[in-house]
């Protein structure tokens, strides 16, 4: 496979003000992780340590295999929301190693408000066990969780999607044959009392794990019974006599260590045997991919440069090299695994459309994953292309997209805007992780196109009222749309809002790829077949 | 030659009977306790009876359960190796007025050499140096004057008693008398006896014992001597032929005395005649043993003889297989024992089961074994399992032999002296022949295992971890691409 | 980062973990990095090369210890499992055992005393000394597993106090 020729020039002005552009985003990234990991109320820390417990993220190390990584999800899930009182949406998810199996990990943040749900907490617990759904992963629960937000109650409780649907995912997972097990470090209460009931196997630390439906105080304004949290629900009780709980464990790292055991007795099914050749780094360097990337949305770039940065060797199969070149397909190998990327070189007009449809039929033919990397700005527009059926020709690359029975990924390389989004496998088209860099944006158009749109109708509204309209009050509409539509483009809202499943520094991809796909494998290919294409 | 033969012991020396009377044709028969029951001397006989007794060593002492067993096996005779019955007169008397041949000296020679007072007393009429001492019978004065006569230090005793009680060193003549009148006082009170007794003290002595041979006719050869002077807890530990260092004028009368005492007693049997060595080249009769010695290898690597051969065939009624001018000896040989134990536990036995055994093999090596590789270990017996003789054609080629020998033994499972042997071997004062009784004791500190430094730590701990099945798992079974990725964090 | 795997050598405790495994194994013992690798000897052994230096290493298992003859010289080494680990920090010494061989003389406490720190629950004799064993902690007997004149070896399991909430 030949090596794709970069032509970069690493001492130009460009290179030089990107990277420093797309350093800083990173930085700035690492940022506000570690403080929504990490940055505490002092209060909530001593409550744990008083009670004996570890931090949620001590937990964590120690349950994974030591030496191997964690790709954890949404670590900035709800970092815009709740006035920011819950970070990471109060609960961590991600896929780690535990005994040399990859399992999905969901833990309750109990450093927060006690682990509190909120209703994107719900969203976040839900999006991961979705995931262990579609890749067929393990899921160890490490229970701490006061229940759910009451003052939110009605956004995370009622809906298909809230809260019942992580005890539905349970189940689902059990019936597919998934192991489940619940380590109780922490109350389990209401809702939050199935996690371990519907785990295959759960652990409970005497004195400070619980389990019950309601809890104390709940039960004495229902019945007036006065109960402790450990009468009603603790180790002993649930152990020794109601059997809801299979373990007991003196203390949270005994609990961790029986986990790890109970996980080392579970058998490792059979991946789907996808083309894995020896894994070769990559032949130019990663970090480049920072004086790649341009500091401005608008500015186009060539996308090659960054498949170069992510593969083996650097080498690169290119499906179709001088048609439809602004969408670029070809095979790739990925730690070793056999990938099909397409990757946007610029608008999708209807060449580029229909090589994407063929080219994802043949990762389809040929079992390959495919790997998306977006930065589109959308289908082309305009008579001409209308009249070439470029809505037709988009179509078909979302028939063909949609009906791929080969696992898909999505990385949002930079912008994302309309439907571009839809035929390059966006949020809404079952990837099995979607994952954004930190200048990525995403609307159903550009920030400066919906501002001029939005002026433009506001003027409307103020002509029709008869209303006197200048410049000054013009500037200062498009100015206030621009600003507030451009806070729902960035990629931090979009995480906040679980949009992806996670913010990756742009050289940390490969790594976060060669775990996602690692894991899609564990799960059986889908049913081969397609619906009707528009010719 | 004898047609069969039961070997009345364990162990290693039962082992290495049998080597030799099968390579002569004998028919082996073991006898054993059942705690032995698969121990490699049931294994190695061609049939095994089963002594009955509730502790396992009651077996091997149990005089007329052996005595029937080789009555019902048909053995012709029965080889006593060396501790239990091996100096017993009523066993041996046993085992010939059942009509067997007994492998050893007559019971009468036992008889006499077991007694200490009577061997004394014997050896001194045979002429052959004994300690300068003298015994109080009731005159102080007299007492002091006749010990003093014999030269400091000296050791005085209570005549009758034994333990430490009454015992004192003397250093200079006026302590003689105060220290005399007290061990006096302290001798009737605890034996109601106030008899003492004194002798010349040998400080920093060495243990050199000649092996003879005799034919019961008085026709007795000596195959030089050996030197035992590196012992723990009074038993020897390690084992040297010729000894260390020894003029050779004095070597010529220590063998000769030896001969001597055997030819007085008309030996029969392969015997030792033990000496104390004083570093002013007095030597002195201490014990004459009355079987095979322990530590017989050394000798028969530097003479090349096979000694259980020799009282195979003087059992047999042949004259001795050498004449003296026949024996001669070639090069050094080291003798280590192998025993069960913490040497820096005070040697406190060690239990647990042989899991793994590799015997270093070449040239100039032997191991006489009596342990195999899944054997349990117990407390039931002494703690020795095995002997390790390396011969080289100097003594310094044969320390260097038996350093390499022990770094190559692995005997893994139950704790060994092995890398104990192994420091005093290279120390320098025993490569300097600088040996007396003492020697482990005065060298205790340099004979500690050496602190670990932090990077030999690393390496065991390493190797340790490796052979934990969870952490080897762990280590090794890791997964592609998460082995490579490693410890990182999006 | 993990559960540290816990060893003991000449009476003090280590920690050892794995801190990477490409290109080279990597091991974590006491906090320190230290490149390893493992072959097969041919003769039974493995030979480990660490630091520049290569070792030939023969391990067995003896219960709880591993011994290991390396280069010329044997190291005994404890292990405790990860989850008898944590017990031991958590609830202190739960069984008492014997450090060498020997036999029981008297048996002071039966199964369901309540004991205090130091009080004497067996006496061993072992090497002709007796030996009090005594209880770690307070607590209740849950069993005494050896009887009046029973023989054992070192190592041996002689009692254990219940767990504690």
């Amino acid at each position: 496979m030949p090596r794709i020729q970069s032509t970069i020039q690493t001492n130009s002005a460009d290179f030089r003000r990107n990277a420093a552009h797309n350093r800083a985003l990173a930085e700035e990234l690492h940022r506000r992780q570690q403080a929504a990991r990490f940055e505490r109320p002092a209060r909530d820390v001593e409550r744990l340590a008083s009670h004996g417990k570890m931090m949620p993220r001590e937990r964590i190390d120690k349950l994974l295999d030591p030496g191997t990584p964690l790709l954890e999800f949404s670590t900035l899930a709800a970092n815009m929301a709740y006035d920011g009182e819950a970070p990471g949406a109060s609960c961590i998810t991600g896929i780690g190693m535990v005994q040399g199996r990859e399992v999905i990990l969901c833990v309750h943040d109990s450093s927060i408000k006690g682990g509190a749900w909120y209703p994107l907490s719900v969203k976040k617990i839900v999006r991961c066990l979705d995931i262990a759904i579609e890749n067929r992963l393990p899921v160890i629960h490490l229970c701490d969780s006061a229940g759910g937000f009451l003052p939110l109650q009605s956004e995370l409780f009622p809906d298909k999607y809230m809260a019942g649907r992580i005890f539905r995912n349970q189940c689902i997972l059990s019936e597919l044959g998934v192991k489940q097990l619940a380590l109780v470090f922490g109350h389990c209460t209401a809702g939050g009392a199935y996690i371990p009931a519907l785990s295959d196997y759960s652990v409970i630390v005497r004195g400070t794990g619980a389990v019950f439906l309601g809890g104390p105080p709940l039960v004495k304004a229902a019945t007036g019974e006065v109960v402790t949290a450990d009468e009603l629900g603790g180790c002993d009780l649930h152990t020794q006599v109601s059997g809801t709980c299979d373990y007991p464990a003196s203390s949270e790292l005994e609990a961790i260590a029986l986990g790890r055991e109970i996980v080392q007795q579970w058998d490792r099914p059979a991946k789907w045997p996808l083309q894995q050749d020896p894994v070769e780094d990559p032949y130019y360097d990663p970090d480049e991919l920072y004086g790649i990337i341009p500091d401005d949305i608008k500015r186009a770039f060539e996308m090659r440069e960054v498949i170069a940065r992510l593969v083996d060797g650097s080498r690169f199969h290119e499906y179709q090299p001088a048609y439809g070149t602004t969408l670029i397909c070809g095979y790739a190998n990925l730690w070793g695994y056999k990938v099909g990327f397409l990757a946007n070189n610029g608008v999708l007009f209807n060449d580029s459309a229909l090589k994407g449809a063929h080219f994802i039929e043949l990762c389809n033919q040929n079992d390959t994953p495919i790997v998306f990397l977006q930065n589109i700005t959308g289908y082309m527009i305009g008579r001409e292309y209308e009249a070439r059926g470029i809505s037709k020709d988009g179509a078909k690359m979302i028939m063909a997209q949609v009906g791929s029975h080969v696992p898909k990924f999505t990385i949002m390389c930079h912008g994302s805007f309309g439907a571009g989004n839809y035929g390059m496998c966006g949020r809404a088209f079952d990837g099995r992780l979607v994952f954004s860099w930190p200048n990525h944006q995403i609307g159903v158009m550009g920030g400066e196109q919906a501002a001029k749109t939005l002026a433009d109708v506001k003027l409307r509204q103020l002509e029709r009222r008869g209303e006197a309209v200048d410049q000054a009050t013009l500037d200062r509409v498009y100015h206030e749309t621009l600003e507030a539509y451009q806070h729902q483009l960035s990629a931090y809202y979009s995480t906040s809002e679980l949009w992806d499943d996670g913010i990756l520094d742009p050289v940390d991809t490969r790594n976060a790829l060669g775990i996602a796909i690692s894991a899609a494998l564990n799960a059986p290919l889908g049913r081969r077949g397609y619906g009707v294409f528009r010719f | 030659m004898l047609e069969s033969i039961l070997i009345a012991n364990r162990g290693e020396i039962a082992c290495r009977v049998m080597h030799t009377a099968r390579r002569l044709g004998l028919r082996c028969i073991a006898v054993y306790h059942h705690a032995d029951r698969t121990a490699p001397h049931v294994a190695l006989a061609d049939a095994a009876i089963e002594l009955d007794a509730d502790i396992p060593t009651a077996a091997y002492l149990d005089s007329a359960q052996i005595v029937a067993a080789a009555q019902t096996s048909g053995a012709a005779s029965v080889h006593p190796g060396y501790g239990f019955l091996a100096e017993n007169a009523d066993f041996a008397a046993a085992v010939e007025a059942a009509g067997l041949v007994f492998v050893g000296p007559q019971p009468e020679v036992i008889r006499l050499m077991g007694d200490k007072v009577h061997a004394r007393d014997f050896a001194a009429r045979a002429g052959v140096p004994l300690a300068p001492s003298v015994t109080q019978d009731g005159s102080l004065d007299a007492f002091v004057s006749q010990a003093a006569a014999i030269g400091f230090p000296l050791l005085i005793k209570a005549a009758a008693g034994g333990g430490g009680k009454g015992m004192s060193i003397v250093r200079e003549a006026a302590e003689l008398a105060p220290r005399a009148r007290t061990a006096m006082d302290e001798a009737e009170r605890y034996f109601a006896d106030r008899r003492i007794y004194a002798e010349r003290y040998v400080e920093r002595p060495r243990h050199i014992e000649v092996q003879v041979v005799g034919d019961g006719q008085g026709n007795v050869v000596h195959l030089f001597e050996r030197e035992c002077s590196v012992q723990r807890r009074f038993q020897k530990i390690i084992e040297e032929a010729p000894a260390a260092t020894l003029p050779p004028e004095l070597r010529a009368r220590i063998c000769q005395a030896a001969t001597d005492l055997a030819a007085s007693a008309r030996y029969r049997n392969a015997g030792t005649i033990e000496f104390i060595l004083a570093p002013d080249g007095e030597f002195y009769f201490l014990e004459m043993n009355t079987r095979l010695q322990v530590e017989h290898p050394v000798t028969e690597m530097i003479c090349g003889v096979d000694l259980v051969e020799a009282q195979l065939r003087i059992a047999s009624g042949e004259s001795l297989p050498w004449r003296q001018n026949e024996i001669t000896q070639r090069g050094h040989a080291i003798e280590c024992r192998l025993c069960c134990e913490d040497p820096y536990q005070d040697f406190r036995p060690a239990t647990g089961k042989v899991r793994k055994l590799v015997v270093p093999q070449g040239d100039g090596v032997r191991f006489d074994s009596g342990v195999i590789e899944g054997q349990n270990v117990s407390a039931a017996f002494d703690s020795m399992i095995g002997k390790l003789v390396c011969h080289g054609q100097d003594r310094a080629s044969a320390i260097d032999a038996g350093i390499a020998a022990l770094q190559a033994f692995v005997l893994l499972g139950v704790d060994t002296n092995i890398d104990y042997l192994g420091r005093v071997l290279a120390h320098p004062a025993f490569r300097a022949g600088e040996l007396h009784t003492g020697f482990v004791t005065e060298h205790a500190a340099a004979l500690a295992p050496p602190e670990l430094a932090a990077d030999q730590e690393a390496v065991v701990l390493a190797a340790a971890a490796l052979g934990v099945a969870e952490f080897r798992r762990l280590a090794r079974d890791t997964p592609e691409p998460y082995a490579s990725i490693g410890a990182w964090r999006n | 980062m993990g559960l540290d795997f816990k060893f003991t050598l000449d009476q003090k405790d280590h920690d050892v973990s794995v801190r990477a495994r490409r290109p080279d194994l990597v091991l974590d013992i006491d906090g320190r990095a230290h490149t390893v690798r493992e072959s097969a000897a041919g003769d039974g052994a493995v030979t480990l090369e660490m630091g520049g230096r290569s070792y030939h290493v023969w391990r067995v298992w003896e219960g709880d210890r591993l011994h290991l003859r390396i280069d010329g010289r044997s190291y005994s080494v404890g292990y405790e499992d990860a989850i008898a680990a944590a017990q031991h920090a958590a609830g202190g010494d739960d069984v008492l055992r014997a450090d060498m061989p020997g036999v029981v003389v008297a048996v002071h406490a039966e199964t369901g005393a309540t004991v205090q720190t130091g009080d004497t629950v067996l006496v061993i004799e072992s090497m002709k000394m007796q030996v009090n064993i005594v209880a770690p902690r307070d607590g209740v007997i849950e069993a005494v597993h050896v009887a009046l004149n029973e023989n054992f070896d070192k190592g041996a399991l002689l009692a254990a106090l219940k767990a504690t909430d």
